[in-house]
């Protein structure tokens, strides 16, 4: 048993680390100019990056356009990119800044074109049952960087360092916007939680 | 990744509401059509003759920085051989009497002035006399 457990901790390593290798060979061959590569990079990495940037703008739209944006940035810086540093954090640091951007971008044009109107942040028109519209209210309560840290963290799975790192915050300060969004949430969500 | 969870159980209600607001698009067509979207952008950057220019800044630069450091030195190779020649075209030249050194114009200048200050001229043999006895 124990054998097997080794056998197959070594194979998981096995594919892990001929993963990376092949990563690190579609890098430099997208570093030399091959779009295929590059294309293969995009096809590996997108679904991830829509995560995050999903996490942090307000809709599936601005998302995709986000997702586009970033990895045009990082076509475009991918020759100072070293291949022995993990792509992947890289590549979700240029989505979170790509994010991050339009999120300002479209704060100082709602500022100016709409200032009376309250953004409807999250479209669903499949939603229907009363925790989901609940949920959808209680995270417009909580500031951008709070539902970005929830996110990321509760249903994306990255760590508080790898968020730190993403938004350009210090990790305890991602740790603390946890502890308050679910607080937050908590307190929120309580009757609902409380009528199921 | 954090065991801390927003609720104990992973499977809390609340937690699979956010997994479902959060939910990418399922299918694989969307996120082909997406990858051709995005190919289709960096198609246009590379397509781009600002592209072509990035391409070429760096070695134009390297190139300019070479051509400007042999420039350099060929100067100050120029400027050394030049001092070096004029120096020993000095030393090489044979040496030259006192009295041709002197300008003739300028010594011709002077005697005028003399002449004109003691009021003769050159035709007169006295004022030559003078002169000569001064």
């Amino acid at each position: 048993m124990a054998a097997a457990t080794a056998i197959e901790l070594s194979d998981g390593m096995t594919a892990s680390s001929d993963a990376k290798a092949d990563e690190r060979a579609l890098v430099i061959a997208a570093q030399r100019g091959s779009s295929e590569a590059f294309a293969s990079l995009v096809r590996l990495h997108q679904r991830r990056a829509y995560a995050v940037c999903r996490a942090i703008v307000l809709t599936h739209e601005d998302a995709e356009d986000a997702v586009q944006e970033g990895f045009l940035h990082a076509f475009k810086a991918l020759d100072r990119f070293l291949p022995d540093q993990p792509f992947g954090a890289w590549l979700f640091r240029i989505m979170a800044n790509a994010s991050l951007d339009l999120v300002r971008r479209r704060k100082v044009r709602d500022a100016d074109e709409l200032p009376e109107t309250i953004p409807m942040p999250f479209r669903d028109p499949g939603e229907s049952d009363e925790l989901r519209r609940r949920l959808n209210m209680a995270l417009t309560k909580l500031t951008d960087r709070q539902r970005s840290v929830i996110v990321l963290h509760d249903v994306e799975g990255f760590t508080h360092g790898e968020i730190g790192e993403m938004l350009g915050i210090p990790e305890g300060t991602a740790r603390s916007d946890l502890h308050h969004a679910r607080a937050a949430l908590r307190r929120m969500l309580k009757d609902v939680r409380s009528d199921l | 990744m954090s065991d801390i969870r927003l609720f104990p159980n992973d499977d809390d209600e609340v937690v699979r509401g956010l997994r479902s607001l959060y939910a990418a698009p399922a299918g694989d067509s969307y996120w082909n059509e997406l990858e051709s979207r995005i190919m289709a952008r960096v198609a246009d950057v590379e397509l781009g003759w600002w592209t072509e220019l990035d391409r070429w800044a760096r070695p134009a630069m390297a190139a300019a920085a070479v051509l400007l450091f042999a420039a350099g030195a060929a100067m100050f190779r120029a400027h050394q051989a030049e001092g070096d020649m004029a120096v020993e075209n000095m030393l090489s030249s044979p040496a030259v009497p006192v009295s041709t050194a002197i300008r003739p114009a300028l010594q011709d200048d002077r005697d005028a002035r003399i002449r004109y200050l003691f009021g003769c001229s050159t035709q007169e043999p006295s004022c030559s006399a003078q002169s000569s006895k001064r």
